[in-house]
């Protein structure tokens, strides 16, 4: 089995995209990130969905973790206005590390691996340099298991 | 051209480079100073010896070993969540009104910065700052500054409050007791008029509507404690490492040992993982520091400082209080508008020279003490005169609270213009008075 066989419909999503449709998307279609191509349509980074989790919260209590005991339940709308006027990129980590990915052809073990070793719950799969398709790792464990 | 001649001018045209690479803010200013440490191996007068050992040309450990113990300690106790206890805790203290709510923040703020890092006090009393703004409906930035303005003038209370005071009581051999003895006179005095000063410094600001109050009250600070039997645990060895501090002398144990222990034991009873606090290390800023001393230790070895020494001694007439005086106002220019840590390891070895070539009837210490005010509280003046300074500016921005580099400098200069005023009447006072 190889990384094309394991591709699966995924939403993609450009660096300049609006971060709340981006934020409805991932809740909507309970997604564990998305992936973020650049302006050229390349994969540029993975976008997890637990980094957005720091947008629901008030901005210092997003400077200052303690504080999140201390102000209560957060106000209605509160992610909505804290999203608003964003891009996805302003979203993505300082850092970005290494972006997943894998060629059309690798084996499911090497896909495995990539993701392993990178953390990441979503892997970009390329064919000759360009973006062909999206595994994710809930995909890949259940064709693991299968097989 | 003697060989010593230009060594010294190498020396000096290193160092006067690598200060201005770093005063743009441009560069990586560890980058620059370690790049200047590398430049001035190559001088033949620098060898291992005079870097690694020496005391008075080579990177001074205790200030190293300082830093690294009290950056373990504060990253442990930040855990706890006490400060941001104690921060709300004041601000209800203050029931919802402005000026007392300022005046808490700033209180509890100058005390912060007397015991943590400049940078980490601010970084702690911002977040909780917004939040009661926020619940207040107006803007943080006049608490925001105001707390700037604390932090500096807490960190010159003692021996551990800022990277300066380190650099200098550490290089001056000044033990904790006789730095809070001599400095907290002063900051108690500066921080007096700092309060009284916040009416006029922020007119109109205080006043906001009733209503609100009830949602700063609201606030329940004993939800900001995260880990209870840390927290106990972080208060004993606080203790007994503000006693060590305290009696150093007597135990015959330096402040960075003190520190290190004190930190050594807090990583054994919190049980944090090890990358935790490895992670909140600044390893930069301490390369930063050891870049530092080793160029400086190469104006000392070259005879830079020396010259320097005697030309302003001459300038001064060898006149002990004309040299406080010079000292002080220099210290006071300077710092509002360069890195003063740069500035604080360069003037620690002229003001060595100092104190052991003067003459007068009043204890030569009082020229640290005049660096040190002038130093610490010279960074108030513009928003890039310290790095809490800087920190503040964009955590107001990150705030949707944006301060002008003239919001900022009107006021500064008020402040730094009173501390001034206070600084010298307080040095003419102690010192030369009645001496």
């Amino acid at each position: 089995m190889r990384a094309e066989d394991l591709e699966e419909k995924f939403p993609i999503v450009p660096i300049d995209s609006d971060a709340v449709d981006a934020a409805r998307m991932i809740a909507e279609h309970s997604l564990p990130g998305l992936l973020v191509t650049d302006t050229a349509g390349q994969p540029y980074a993975i976008l997890p969905a637990f980094a957005m989790l720091r947008f629901i919260l008030p901005r210092y209590v997003q400077d200052d973790l303690t504080l999140a005991g201390v102000v209560g339940e957060p106000t209605r709308g509160q992610a909505t206005k804290n999203l608003a006027g964003k891009t996805v990129g302003d979203l993505l980590p300082d850092y970005l590390g290494d972006i997943p990915s894998v060629d059309a052809r690798a084996i499911i073990t090497r896909v495995a691996a990539e993701m392993a070793q990178l953390r990441s719950s979503l892997i970009a799969v390329t064919k000759d340099g360009k973006l062909h398709g999206v595994i994710t790792a809930s995909h890949l464990l259940a064709a693991a298991l299968k097989s | 051209m003697n060989i010593n001649t230009f060594h010294a001018i190498y020396a000096s045209t290193v160092f006067v480079i690598a200060y201005a690479l770093i005063t743009t803010e441009r560069f990586n200013k560890t980058l620059v100073a370690l790049a200047g440490a590398v430049a001035v191996f190559f001088l033949p007068v620098i060898n291992s010896n005079e870097v690694f050992y020496s005391r008075d040309t080579g990177i001074d450990w205790d200030v190293i070993f300082l830093l690294l113990g009290m950056m373990i300690i504060v990253s442990v106790v930040r855990q706890t969540g006490v400060f941001e206890y104690i921060a709300i805790w004041s601000a209800k203290k203050a029931e919802g009104s402005p000026l007392r709510i300022m005046i808490m923040l700033v209180v509890v703020t100058t005390v912060g910065s007397a015991f943590l890092d400049n940078v980490t006090t601010v970084l702690l009393i911002a977040p909780v700052t917004v939040l009661v703004a926020d619940r207040l409906a107006i803007s943080p930035a006049p608490f925001l500054i105001a707390e700037s303005f604390a932090s500096d003038i807490g960190g010159a209370a003692t021996l551990v409050g800022d990277p300066t005071s380190i650099i200098i009581g550490t290089g001056a051999n000044l033990s904790f007791i006789s730095f809070l003895a001599n400095m907290g006179p002063a900051v108690l005095l500066v921080l007096v008029a700092l309060i009284a000063m916040l009416p006029p410094l922020f007119p109109g600001f205080f006043t906001v509507d009733p209503d609100r109050v009830a949602d700063v009250m609201s606030l329940d600070e004993r939800e900001a404690i995260r880990n209870r039997k840390l927290l106990i645990q972080c208060g004993i060895v606080l203790l007994a490492v503000f006693i060590g501090f305290v009696l150093h002398h007597v135990i015959h144990m330096e402040p960075s040992l003190v520190a290190m222990a004190g930190a050594g034991i807090l990583i054994v009873v919190s049980g944090l993982d090890r990358d935790f606090y490895l992670s909140s290390v600044e390893w930069e800023t301490l390369l930063f520091f050891a870049g530092l001393f080793v160029m400086v230790g190469a104006l000392v070895r070259t005879g830079v400082i020396n010259n320097l020494a005697h030309a302003a001694s001459h300038a001064t007439g060898h006149n002990l209080w004309l040299t406080t005086v010079l000292i002080l106002g220099v210290s006071f220019l300077f710092s509002g508008f360069v890195n003063n840590v740069p500035y604080a390891a360069t003037m620690t070895p002229i003001v060595a020279e100092f104190v052991s070539s003067l003459h007068g009837p009043a204890n030569h210490d009082v020229l640290w003490w005049a660096l040190l005010l002038g130093t610490i509280l010279g960074g108030n003046l513009t928003p890039i005169g310290s790095s809490a300074n800087i920190v503040i500016v964009g955590l107001a921005e990150r705030a949707g609270a944006h301060v002008s580099f003239w919001d900022f400098t009107k006021r500064g200069a008020v402040v730094v213009a009173v501390s001034f005023a206070i600084s010298l009447g307080y040095l003419w006072v102690r010192y030369f008075a009645f001496a």
